[in-house]
């Protein structure tokens, strides 16, 4: 199933929202790292200021005697540190902190050279500044000099690890009111087209008749071009219906004429194959062009009906025309059953089967309708019962079809069954014989709801 | 028995008249709606035969029109139109029956007997008081379980007799409803026929079925059930 356009749309949004945080989260990570560096790199220049302006020459060894401002210089493992090798290599000088601590410098620098970095001892990381100078002092000589000023990263580190806490959780917390702002928004701008949905829900329950809801300028051109292509089918299945009326009427009175005619005149041996074929083209009629009308149906987009009104109707009238006078009635049907096309449809399957058990039965016909199954497969189920003699099971397949007459000896043509069947099969839905709880047949029909 | 045709299909309403006279009812003749509603109201028909698609005014608002004035007029409709959707609203307009065409005549003459039937208050086909029997679907009629032999006038005599029982029937409205307007409606032919009943009813004078009443008419004086 193709994911919703909420969803689509939320998933690419997430998506965006983490790449554009991620990289803006790194490179802010990158500058502030950047910029601790640099301050660092200020502040161990610093320290080389203060030890060049205490330095001292002497025997050729340049050395920083006495007290330095900073008492990590004179405190052992206090993580700043500073020597003075010269050109040999030889350490000149060294500050009290470096007492027994490992310190790797082997590096010379020009004079006026100057290299930053970060140096990893083993024990612990540094920054180390390191600076090549030449010294003279007038009295006591001059000679080259490498200074090497450290200080360990770790309260950088601490820093920076501070930083980072606030910054990802801060982007984190952007992210998420982003993505909660992005999903109203789309909630809020697929609003139209949900309720598109809904109303064509509402259409295909026939509560509504048409799309008629305001809906924005971009859909308009839709809804619009459905509910003209809803109406243009309407349109077309009522002429086709018409027409089928028409044509039956049409054919039926010059059949009625016909029939009288040759019954007319009794006097007159009238060849029982003319009979039959007026017969044939009654049945071919009746039967062919309800067919036709029942395959023209099928419920109509967004057509439905009561069941309970019509069946009250249904009931009223039909039974009346019982020659040996109305049986029982009973009917059981919910006040919210929908039948899901015209009411023509219905009247015509209610109609036949009704008639049909009046004619069959003794003194009861009940009819009964509810909704079957579960929510995603729902059915109309239509029951119609009667106390008559019932279907013999032998002929349960064969009354269903055209023409198919379980006793000769009562009035019809064996065709409204055979209707009901294609009514029923157009709605794809089914129809079965059975026997009733009270002995006689019952006709079961299922249909599908949308 | 008087019967309203209301058919624009001339050749239909023709065979329909054929065929009713020859089971010798009277027959009326309308070809377009207003006129079938005229007959209905002013003549003294007893059952009238509707066609829905009629011309001026359709069936349905005839029968509509005709129950709205309190009409209890029995009517067949008799149509094209054979959906249960058309059936419905025919019946719901107040007619009491419909027969789709194309139809059998045999069929249409049972319903219609049916119908005439109801309107009497019999349930039965069989039309049964004291020792007379008339069968309405065979059109015999049995004297003490013995056939009789009626001619179809004194079949219709007795059968519109038999739908009244107890009431006094006068010799107008045995004509009326027994032979048509162009026909020579001399009141004696009704005396001649009621005479011939009579003794046909009654050969020993002892059952004495349709008394007479002087400047009134006559009543059917046999015991019916239930009535």
């Amino acid at each position: 199933m193709m994911p919703s356009l909420q969803r689509r749309l939320l998933v690419v949004a997430t998506l965006v929202v983490a790449g554009f945080l991620g990289i803006t989260g790194l490179i802010l990570d990158q500058a502030f790292r950047g910029s601790l560096e640099r301050a660092q790199e200020d502040r161990l220049q610093g320290y080389l200021y203060t030890l060049l302006t205490a330095a001292d020459l002497r025997d050729d060894r340049l050395a920083v005697p006495g007290e330095l401002p900073e008492a990590g210089f004179h405190t052992v493992g206090s993580g700043l540190y500073a020597r003075i090798l010269d050109r040999r290599g030889s350490v000149s000088w060294q500050s009290d902190s470096l007492t027994g601590v490992r310190f790797d410098t082997g590096e010379h620098l020009e004079p006026g050279e100057r290299r930053f970095r970060t140096v990893d001892t083993g024990e612990e990381e540094l920054y180390l500044l390191t600076y090549g100078l030449f010294w003279e002092e007038p009295d006591a000589g001059s000679g080259e000099f490498t200074l090497y000023v450290a200080e360990t990263t770790e309260p950088r580190m601490h820093q920076l690890a501070a930083y980072r806490t606030s910054l990802w959780g801060w982007l984190a917390a952007a992210a998420v009111a982003l993505l909660v702002t992005q999903a109203l928004v789309l909630r809020w701008g697929l609003k139209p087209l949900r309720r598109v949905a809904t109303d064509l829900g509402a259409m295909e329950n026939g509560q509504k008749s048409a799309l008629d809801g305001h809906y924005p300028r971009e859909i308009r051109g839709l809804t619009e071009s459905l509910n003209q292509l809803i109406r243009s089918e309407r349109e077309r299945t009522t002429r086709y219906r018409n027409s089928l009326a028409d044509l039956a009427h049409s054919l039926k009175t010059p059949l009625a004429v016909l029939r009288s005619t040759l019954e007319a005149d009794s006097g007159r041996r009238i060849p029982p194959e003319a009979m039959e074929q007026i017969e044939r083209i009654h049945a071919t009629v009746n039967y062919q062009l309800g067919r036709a009308a029942a395959a023209g149906g099928g419920g109509r987009f967004g057509e439905s009906i009561s069941v309970r009104p019509v069946a009250e109707r249904i009931l009223n009238s039909v039974p009346r025309t019982r020659h040996a006078g109305p049986p029982e009635i009973r009917l059981d049907c919910g006040s919210d059953l929908r039948f899901p096309g015209p009411e023509g449809d219905l009247m015509e399957i209610l109609g036949n089967l009704v008639d049909n058990a009046c004619k069959w039965c003794d003194t009861r016909v009940e009819l009964a309708a509810r909704v079957i199954g579960k929510e995603s497969h729902r059915l109309l189920e239509l029951t119609v019962d009667d106390d008559g003699p019932g279907v013999p099971e032998t002929q349960r397949e064969r009354i269903l079809k055209r023409g198919g007459r379980a006793d000769e000896s009562r009035p019809g043509h064996g065709i409204g069954l055979a209707i009901v069947r294609e009514l029923v099969e157009s709605y794809h839905g089914e129809v079965h014989v059975e026997t009733s709880a009270f002995g006689g047949a019952r006709f079961r029909i299922r249909l599908p709801l949308r | 028995m008087r019967i309203l045709v209301i058919e624009d299909e001339a050749a239909l309403a023709r065979q329909l008249e054929h065929r009713l006279k020859s089971e010798s009812f009277v027959v009326d003749l309308a070809e377009d709606g207003p006129t079938g509603l005229h007959l209905a109201r002013d003549y003294p028909v007893d059952l009238a035969i509707v066609d829905l698609g009629l011309p001026g005014l359709s069936g349905l608002e005839l029968i509509q029109q005709l129950r709205a004035e309190g009409s209890r007029l029995p009517i067949l409709i008799l149509t094209a139109r054979g959906s249960w959707q058309d059936r419905v609203a025919g019946l719901e307009a107040g007619a009491d029956d419909y027969l789709p065409k194309p139809f059998r005549m045999e069929e249409l003459l049972a319903r219609m007997n049916a119908l005439l039937r109801r309107m009497g208050g019999w349930a039965h086909p069989v039309l049964q008081a004291g020792p007379v029997a008339l069968d309405t679907r065979t059109r015999s009629v049995t004297l003490h379980d013995r056939p009789l032999e009626l001619t179809a006038y004194e079949y219709r005599l007795l059968e519109y007799l038999l739908h009244r029982p107890g009431t006094v029937v006068s010799k107008t409205e045995l004509s009326e409803h027994l032979y048509p307007d162009d026909a020579d409606r001399d009141s004696n032919v009704i005396e001649v026929f009621i005479r011939r009943l009579r003794q046909k009813l009654d050969p020993d004078g002892t059952l004495n079925p349709i008394e007479t009443l002087r400047g009134r008419g006559y009543c059917l004086r046999l015991e019916v059930p239930g009535s």
